[in-house]
């Protein structure tokens, strides 16, 4: 019965001019609703084309990224087999013994440029404080030319290059170092080659 | 008992669809029947006429965009309407700053309640034979009844506020709210039947 209560209160005489202000106050609130909703759905729609242009875009990128990222890689196995194919490339295939297996190490040596691309193939990992460091050996004596840690035995390959002011190579070694390489051969060497 | 100044159930069922509808001249015929007693109400519980003008004008509003909400199963539009009215009314109440002030000029205000004196052309308005009752209902209960009702429902307190209000255990104050609302259930039932 609460509902009712309110009739308990005494009823109080409008102002003639309220009438009109309360009910135009009602109808125009009613209308900026539905104003109100309309422009929340053309928000909606913006924001929803808005969305799909970036993920469009963002997309574009990403796939534009990919693109580039795969010339660079195509580009960079064009020079390796231009590079492999050359004619002033020597080839030096060496059988490397390392503990427990017999794997080798294959050296493209450009002499005229100066660049080496070497592939290691079923060499032991290293002891966890040691790696192997490859050398070109020159008249002066060897010049370090690569430090190669390697944790597994799966192939590796690289490309080198002789320093510049560095006497004629006259051939390549590998031994193996402390981890963090030597200036100088000082462990076991794993070959020695004249090219 | 008549109710010559109220609307009728058909009328008011009408009144509601067309509302339902968005007809606006619904909506000014339903002000010109309610608009007294909500500003009444509003005034009664904000004892400040212009805020209570201001929530006239939020419940018309109100009505006007949720008129969808109202479920005649549960009741007529009237007691709905005022119950909008009660909410919005308190809603300022409990904004006010001034709170206290006014709580005091609303207890001198209730001195004279108990005995209304109908202004000239007050007893036109639509719906004072309800007012009439429901206030008779109202004067019908104890004092002490009577005020925890009045404090709950004009100024929108708490059982536990109006235990502190009255200086009551608070199981007192539930209830004698519980027995007054037995009584006015009872003495206004007829008003609920009408509307079905």
């Amino acid at each position: 019965m609460t509902d009712w209560l309110g009739m308990s209160a005494r009823p109080e005489t409008t102002r003639p001019e309220l009438r009109a202000a309360v009910l135009a106050r009602a109808r125009g609130a009613a209308r900026r609703e539905r104003w109100s909703a309309g422009r929340t759905l053309a928000a909606a729609a913006v924001l929803v084309v808005v969305v799909g242009a970036w993920w469009a875009g963002d997309s574009l990128r990403r796939q534009h990224g990919r693109t580039r990222a795969l010339e660079a890689q195509l580009a960079a196995v064009r020079d390796t087999v231009r590079f492999l194919r050359g004619p002033g490339t020597r080839v030096v295939q060496v059988p490397v013994h390392t503990p427990g297996r017999i794997g080798s190490v294959t050296l493209f040596a450009d002499t005229a440029t100066g660049r080496w691309y070497v592939a290691c193939e079923n060499l032991a990992p290293n002891e966890p404080d040691e790696t192997y460091q490859l050398w070109f050996a020159t008249e002066a004596g060897m010049v370090t030319a690569a430090v190669m840690p390697m944790q597994d035995s799966r192939p590796m390959w690289m490309t080198v290059e002789v320093p510049a002011g560095v006497a004629r190579v006259t051939g390549a070694a590998m031994s193996i170092e402390p981890r963090r390489g030597s200036r100088v051969p000082t462990g076991p060497m794993v070959f020695q080659v004249k090219l | 008992m008549t109710y010559s100044n109220r609307l009728s159930q058909e009328a008011q069922r009408s009144l509601l669809e067309r509302l339902r509808a968005r007809e606006e001249a619904a909506l000014g015929e339903l002000y010109d029947e309610l608009a007294p007693w909500v500003l009444g109400l509003a005034v009664r519980i904000l004892q400040d006429q212009a805020e209570a003008e201001e929530v006239l004008s939020e419940v018309f509003v109100q009505v006007w965009e949720q008129i969808d909400r109202h479920d005649a199963r549960r009741g007529p539009l009237t007691p709905w309407v005022l119950s909008i009215a009660r909410s919005r009314a308190l809603d300022a109440l409990r904004r006010r700053r001034r709170w206290w002030r006014k709580a005091d000029r609303w207890g001198e205000a209730q001195v004279g309640e108990d005995a209304p004196a109908p202004d000239p052309g007050e007893a036109a308005v639509p719906g004072w034979p309800v007012h009439q009752e429901v206030h008779a209902a109202l004067a019908a209960l104890p004092e002490e009844q009577r005020r925890v009702v009045l404090l709950a429902y004009f100024e929108g307190l708490t059982h536990s506020e109006i235990a502190r209000r009255t200086d009551q255990p608070l199981g007192t104050v539930k209830t004698r709210l519980r027995i007054a609302h037995a009584k006015l259930a009872e003495g206004l039932k007829h008003l609920k039947d009408w509307q079905r």
